[in-house]
């Protein structure tokens, strides 16, 4: 069996009565970029505070690179590079100072890569990090990740308090770590961003993680949203099979199809389209199916069947 | 598709949305101020009742005030004594001397935590973004101080009264309501000096060195003040100098209330002014914003450690030597006088010292060097415990870095300055003492300065034993066997007290050197406890989850 960047195995944590994360399987393979989404509280970051060996797991392991999380943590980190998603750092430190700092705790450090993430990210290491924005600090501690060229990046909201530029900026030197062969496990929950940038997306849901897939496969199971704009009369698609959902608007129809879309097109094709316009569902899409039937059982893909 | 029109306007949480503020910083300010005020009230009950349990007679009280009562030494330590041959005059000159440098240090820095802190911490910007203005918000933090300030008076002042009913004290109750006023005046004048400071320094660390620096030059003056002649005036520019001047119980001095509530009264209205103009997190002073980068001790967690403490370090070393200082160079006429008088040395015998002149003398006040060594002690324990709260050691321990090993570069560097202040402590005093001709050796000032290092290593270790399984209680626990210890060891053997409870004072392990010689084999043991209490708590460290505020 080849040895995974992230391997958990019945993961869990309890705090008093709340079950933060539940029993969480998960594998992450060397080079793959992996989004993990959940509303705020869903766990992400205990996953994440576990991975990372911060806090201690109720049940089951954690894995990184074949290291154990909590037993063998000081090895493990030697691969990992992690930016949190509220950047608390030494007030009275410079941000040269800093990326000095944690660039000799880490170990290894690309200066030129740091050189040229500082201008990517304009941003001025001579200030001192109690005068830094909340935005400035969250640039200083990704750089201080990104230098690293850690073999997996962990990231948590990283992108908090970034500005447009800069979250492209941010996407940019994602795509160049992925060229680079790097492993990244973006937590997040701006839903734009994973979709650009992932291989695999994982959904969690108070502590269960309850969808993993890539995105062709979660829209896969979902269903495909056709907009037809006729010229003459409105034939009724109410019964054809697999088609849910029907909106009329005038001359316009909405519908949602499920699995082959051939009894569709076939009686569409015996009226007069106008216009015919199909679109895959937007990860927004996804994701709000599955937050949405809150009345779904858990565990169980809402739209699968 | 229609908007839907709000169904109902916000509704009113509580009464007074303006007053959020006011109650927040009341609440906290008002829980410090009754801890304290059990301790002043602890203080003023002890030492009324222990001088009367000790000197039964006239007679000795008598001896006992020609001894104090014309000591030019002690009038600097403590201020001038007057009718010490009462049970009333002692406690007032007593409490006095030590409670208000105490309640002028709790002011500064409840004032700075509940501001400054506040603000660096980021609540006070979601308080102000609400209903109210950053001058509002500030009176209000104020009032708040202020009710702090009163729980503080009115714990002191039911106490005293309730002692001095007792026949043997005798203070009646309107001296006993002034002489609680005399006991808070420092502790209101410096909660005013640490909202001040607030507003002009960058951070919560500056604003309480700030604060800090007008306190030590306050006592300085009035030190001045009480122990040079034809510089008694300089006692009326000094907030301490007032609070003496107050002389509660013996003279009560109401005028000497005017500088200190026109004091207080011009700092909380600057303090509202500035907080109006100045931005939010930023400082009135110039804060220095950008700063060449020195990374030379930034290679590794000990080095950060060293960077991270320095600046504490190095001021608490210069006080702990300016002390140190000014005690030799009291310490000859001190003891003289000490062993010119029985019932002094009688008096000293009680707090378990022997010895002649000048020893005797440092063997009693090396105690306020060991409690100074003790408090770094618990502050690096405290700052420790701040770093894992405020989430930057996370920004380590992702890395490839060992709790134990960032734990480690912590308690070396903080065992490192405890020895450094420890030696200090000893030179500066045989500084100052061979300035005066003492003839106490350097050798037996050394070891009486390596014997106060030990007391502060058992606190340390309480403090990373709560680091380990209680993280939250840290400070509690470091501060509270310091004024625990402090307070047993000062009245337990004015009052007798039970030899179980005086084994819990680590300044009662202590050997009073130089009076005598150090009892090495103690203070090993002593290190030993603390040491292996920093191991435990150590690997409790490295078996926990990590823990936020």
């Amino acid at each position: 069996m080849d040895v995974k960047a992230i391997r958990t195995e019945g993961l869990s944590k309890r705090y008093g009565s709340v079950d933060a994360l539940s029993d969480l399987d998960l594998e992450v393979a060397e080079g793959e970029v992996v989004g993990y989404l959940g509303p705020n509280g869903a766990g992400k970051t205990t996953t994440i505070r576990l991975l990372l060996g911060l806090i201690r797991p109720t049940r089951g392991r954690a894995e990184i690179f074949g290291l154990d999380s909590q037993r063998q943590a000081v090895e493990a980190h030697r691969r990992v590079a992690y930016v949190a998603g509220e950047a608390n750092l030494w007030p009275s430190l410079t941000g040269a100072e800093t990326l000095h700092l944690l660039g000799r705790v880490q170990g290894r450090v690309d200066s030129a890569y740091r050189d040229e993430l500082i201008g990517r990210f304009d941003f001025d290491p001579s200030k001192k990090v109690r005068a830094y924005s909340k935005g400035n600090r969250q640039k200083l501690i990704l750089i201080a990740a990104l230098m690293t060229r850690a073999d997996l990046l962990v990231l948590d909201e990283p992108t908090s308090g970034l500005d447009p530029l800069m979250e492209q900026a941010f996407r940019h030197s994602v795509h160049e770590a992925r060229e680079q062969g790097q492993t990244i496990f973006l937590s997040s929950h701006i839903l734009s961003e994973v979709e650009a940038l992932c291989d695999r997306v994982g959904i969690l849901r108070d502590g269960v993680l309850i969808d993993m897939g890539t995105l062709a496969e979660l829209r896969h199971l979902s269903s495909l949203t056709v907009e037809a704009t006729f010229d003459g009369s409105v034939p009724d698609l109410s019964r054809v099979p697999g088609v849910s959902s029907v909106e009329y608007d005038g001359r316009v129809v909405r519908c949602q199809v499920r699995g082959s879309v051939e009894p569709l097109l076939q009686v569409l094709a015996a009226s007069s389209v106008h216009e015919l316009l199909s679109r895959e569902p937007s990860l927004e899409e996804l994701f709000l199916a599955h937050y949405g039937a809150s009345t779904e059982p858990e565990g169980k893909p809402p739209n699968a069947g | 598709m229609p908007v839907d029109a709000p169904t109902r306007a916000p509704t009113r949480e509580g009464r007074r949305p303006g007053a959020v503020v006011a109650g927040l910083t009341a609440r906290r300010a008002a829980r410090s101020g009754l801890l304290w005020g059990y301790v002043f009230s602890l203080f003023v009950a002890s030492t009324a009742l222990g001088y009367a349990a000790t000197y039964k007679t006239q007679t000795a009280r008598d001896h006992l005030a020609a001894t104090f009562g014309t000591n030019a030494a002690i009038d600097a330590l403590i201020g001038p004594a007057h009718q010490i041959q009462t049970v009333a005059g002692f406690t007032a000159w007593r409490s006095l001397g030590v409670l208000s440098i105490v309640g002028a240090v709790w002011g500064l820095l409840a004032g700075s935590r509940l501001l400054r802190g506040e603000e660096d911490a980021g609540r006070w910007e979601v308080l102000v973004a609400g209903q109210t203005t950053r001058r509002r918000a500030t009176g209000q933090a104020l009032v708040g101080l202020g009710a702090g300030a009163a729980t503080l008076w009115t714990l002191t002042a039911i106490v005293t009264t309730v002692v001095g009913r007792s026949a043997k004290v005798h203070i009646e109750a309107g001296q006993a309501l002034f002489f609680a006023l005399s006991l808070v005046a420092g502790a209101t004048m410096f909660l005013a000096v640490g909202a001040l400071s607030s507003q002009l320094a960058a951070t919560r660390r500056q604003a309480a060195a700030y604060g800090g620096a007008l306190l030590g030059l306050s006592y300085a003056l009035r030190l001045v003040a009480d122990s040079t002649s034809g510089f008694g005036w300089l006692r009326w520019v000094s907030p301490l100098g007032w609070v003496e001047e107050l002389e509660p119980v013996v003279a009560q001095r109401a005028l000497a209330l005017l500088p200190i509530a026109g004091f207080t009264a011009a700092l909380v209205v600057l303090t509202v002014w500035l907080a109006g103009r100045r931005d939010l997190g930023a400082s009135v002073l110039p804060d220095r914003a950008s700063a060449l980068a020195r990374t030379r001790l930034l290679s590794g967690t000990t080095g950060l450690a060293v960077r991270l403490a320095r600046p504490t370090l190095v001021g608490w070393a210069a006080a702990i030597a300016l002390f140190a200082l000014v005690i030799g160079f009291i310490a000859k006429a001190a003891g003289t006088v000490i062993t010119s008088s029985s019932s002094a040395e009688h008096a000293i015998a009680r707090l378990g010292v022997s010895g002649t002149g000048a020893r005797l003398f440092l063997g009693v006040t090396f105690l306020m060097v060991a409690l100074l060594v003790a408090l770094v002690a618990a502050g690096q324990a405290v700052a420790a415990r701040t770093e894992e709260a405020e989430g930057q050691l996370d920004n380590l321990l992702v890395r490839p870095v060992h709790r134990a090993s960032w734990l480690a570069g912590r308690l070396v560097v903080t065992a490192t300055a405890l020895v450094i202040s420890g030696g200090l402590a000893g030179l500066s005093t045989w500084l100052g003492a061979t300035s005066q001709h003492s003839h106490v050796g350097l050798g037996d000032l050394v070891s009486a300065g390596a014997n106060i290092v030990p007391p502060a290593v058992c606190v340390l270790g309480v403090g990373v034993l709560a680091l380990g399984f209680w993280p939250r209680a840290v400070s509690t626990a470091a501060y509270g066997l310091v004024a625990w210890s402090f307070l047993v060891d000062l009245i337990g053997g004015l009052i007798g007290l039970n030899h179980w409870v005086l084994d819990t004072s680590v300044f009662h392990q202590m050997a009073p050197a130089p009076a005598v010689s150090v009892h090495w084999s103690t203070d090993a043991v002593m290190v030993a406890i603390g040491v292996a209490m920093a191991a435990v708590g150590g690997l409790a460290l490295a078996r926990r989850d990590l823990q936020g505020n």
